[in-house]
């Protein structure tokens, strides 16, 4: 079929491509969405982030690391507080500065206060509290899910 | 005696039903050789005498290629002992080294050609800028050029993780941070990519398939692309190309009942008959012949490497305690210099305004004059931007790797402090 030159476009054809071109955009977009979707798990199955420690008696005055969830226990007297040892920056984990008062991290230099505020580096805001409890059988619970404000103490 | 052996196989009925044309004898067969092979075909039969000067190229684009097929043919050998789970990987290494036939050479060849492909990348892309062959009409292959640079740090990235060891773990660690702070979406890509909130089995599996299909799919397409554009493009950039209407001019006196199968006549910059015949040569045997001897220098440079450096592997990944300090490869060092400023400024600013400025380059300089000269003194607002930019890529390379000791601190590289060691 030879078509003119200056071919016009008429209703009929107009309303085709624009239902054919719609069509097309709409099945790639949504497979697309699709495939994205299909990315992002829905069930996880990464250990839990609550831990049962020991009595609170066990724990030294000052700071105690827990490895299963990647946080400092602090102890002063009757009250403790959990803060969390992952740097806000990107991820490390943090360690006690050698004047034990503070935490360093080893990656980009970031500094925080016994508070766990920022004193220095890149991270953007402090480290934060998690909550500690006390299970019925007397040991101490912490849940690094759980972020309590920072003043937030549990006295036994 | 050899001479007629030779000659009676090359004559022979099966090998002459693989090579039609045989060893070329006459020009004519020159070109047929290099057409009528699938894989020389994708030059061309005749090839611009700057083409075969060293200078031209240092034959940078052509060591990337050459270094992206050793590392085909390693991480496929590889891959056969590999296992992608956060059990296996680490101790799939110390089997590499100790007790697998070749293993250690062939990881410390696929280490060390990644390393080699990240440096001739830049270099490459350093070459076509100083001697401006992004210019038009090359401004879109310089994009793809840019993608392949961003495919191949993508490929070293999600490649190093896959050893599990502390250097994998902690780099994943703080890269995925990083993603995380892109603005809006950031978080949902760092979950995408991990599949999950913790660098674990999802991430090492997600990694893997990227890194073992989806990001070299991508890379042989584009680096196909790429190649093939440089052809479309009228061949190696130089200068003083005749201009379109010179063209025009001349293809209008050629009578037009000849066809010119082997001289590419075609629209554009492409050469064109008549255009300096003289000038040039056949690709058989004269480029051919340079593009082996660089394959087999390129090689042999990368054999003797992993004959003689081990490709490191650091203590197995132990998800609390990252080292102090915990340093990604030298490549990614001046980013994490930046990061250690400020991780949504140096990690996300700063990375998007440097590729989009790339791409935009040749849009923005669009000035015709330099094409094909190194360092043109026409163009010296251009070098003198670019050159700062590279000096200061290279410094704060430099900075991240050297001059930065235990918890990120300035230290003077000769007067380096042993690790800290971890302290509850």
């Amino acid at each position: 079929m030879k078509e003119p030159l200056n071919h016009r476009l008429g209703r009929r054809e107009f309303l085709e491509l624009t239902l054919g071109w719609c069509a097309a955009f709409f099945a790639l977009s949504a497979s697309a969405m699709a495939a994205v979707r299909f990315m992002i798990p829905n069930v996880l199955y990464e250990p839990d982030r609550r831990f049962k420690a020991l009595k609170p008696e066990d724990y030294p005055e000052g700071a105690t690391f827990i490895p299963e969830t990647r946080v400092f226990l602090l102890r002063k007297g009757n009250s403790f507080r959990a803060v969390s040892a992952v740097c806000t920056h990107l991820g490390c984990t943090v360690n006690q500065s050698p004047d034990r008062k503070g935490f360093h991290c080893p990656c980009h230099g970031s500094q925080f206060d016994e508070n766990a505020s920022v004193v220095g580096g890149p991270a953007p805001h402090g480290l934060p509290w998690l909550l500690v409890a006390q299970s019925p059988d007397g040991r101490i619970v912490i849940d690094a899910s759980q972020q309590v404000k920072a003043d937030k103490y549990l006295v036994i | 005696m050899f001479q007629n052996l030779f000659k009676s196989i090359a004559a022979n009925r099966v090998i002459r039903s693989i090579f039609r044309v045989g060893v070329p004898r006459s020009n004519l067969q020159r070109a047929q050789a290099a057409i009528s092979s699938f894989l020389l075909h994708v030059q061309p039969a005749k090839v611009h005498k700057n083409v075969l000067k060293f200078r031209t190229t240092l034959g940078l684009g052509l060591i990337t290629l050459y270094l992206f097929i050793i590392l085909v043919v390693t991480g496929i050998l590889l891959m056969f002992y590999y296992v992608p789970s956060t059990e296996h990987a680490y101790q799939d290494m110390k089997d590499l080294e100790f007790v697998v036939t070749a293993g250690l050479v062939l990881r410390n060849m696929h280490r060390w050609s990644a390393h080699l492909m990240v440096i001739f990348v830049i270099l490459h892309l350093c070459r076509v800028f100083y001697t401006g062959a992004y210019k038009a009409p090359r401004e879109f292959n310089w994009v793809i050029g840019v993608g392949l640079f961003l495919v191949t740090l993508g490929l070293s990235f999600t490649g190093y993780l896959l050893p599990w060891d502390q250097l994998a773990f902690w780099a994943v660690t703080v890269g995925t941070s990083i993603a995380g702070y892109a603005p809006v979406v950031g978080n949902k890509i760092k979950y995408m990519l991990l599949g999950g909130n913790i660098v674990g089995q999802s991430a090492l599996l997600r990694f893997y398939v990227l890194h073992v299909i989806v990001l070299p799919s991508i890379a042989f397409f584009m680096i196909s692309v790429h190649l093939f554009r440089v052809r479309k493009d009228g061949g190696l950039a130089r200068p003083e190309e005749p201009t379109a209407l010179q063209k025009e001019h001349i293809l209008s006196q050629l009578p037009q009942s000849k066809t010119y199968g082997l001289m590419e006549l075609a629209r554009g910059t492409t050469p064109a008959v008549g255009i300096r015949q003289e000038d040039e040569v056949f690709t058989w045997p004269h480029l051919i012949f340079r593009e082996m001897l660089l394959f087999l220098l390129v090689s042999s440079v990368v054999l003797l490497l992993a004959i003689f450096w081990n490709a490191p592997l650091e203590e197995a990944a132990n998800a609390i305690h990252p080292p102090n300090p915990a340093k990604a490869p030298w490549y990614f060092l001046g980013l994490q210099e930046l990061v250690a400023y400020s991780a949504f400024w140096g990690g996300v600013v700063v990375p998007t305004l440097v590729v989009t400025a790339l791409v935009a380059l040749p849009y923005i300089d669009r000035k015709r004059h330099g094409v094909g000269v190194w360092f043109s003194k026409e163009r010296k607002v251009a070098i003198t931007l670019f050159s700062i930019c590279l000096i200061a890529a290279i410094s704060l390379t430099v900075i991240g790797s050297l001059f930065r000791g235990p918890n990120w601190a300035f230290q003077l590289p000769w007067k380096t402090v042993p690790s800290e060691e971890f302290h509850p």
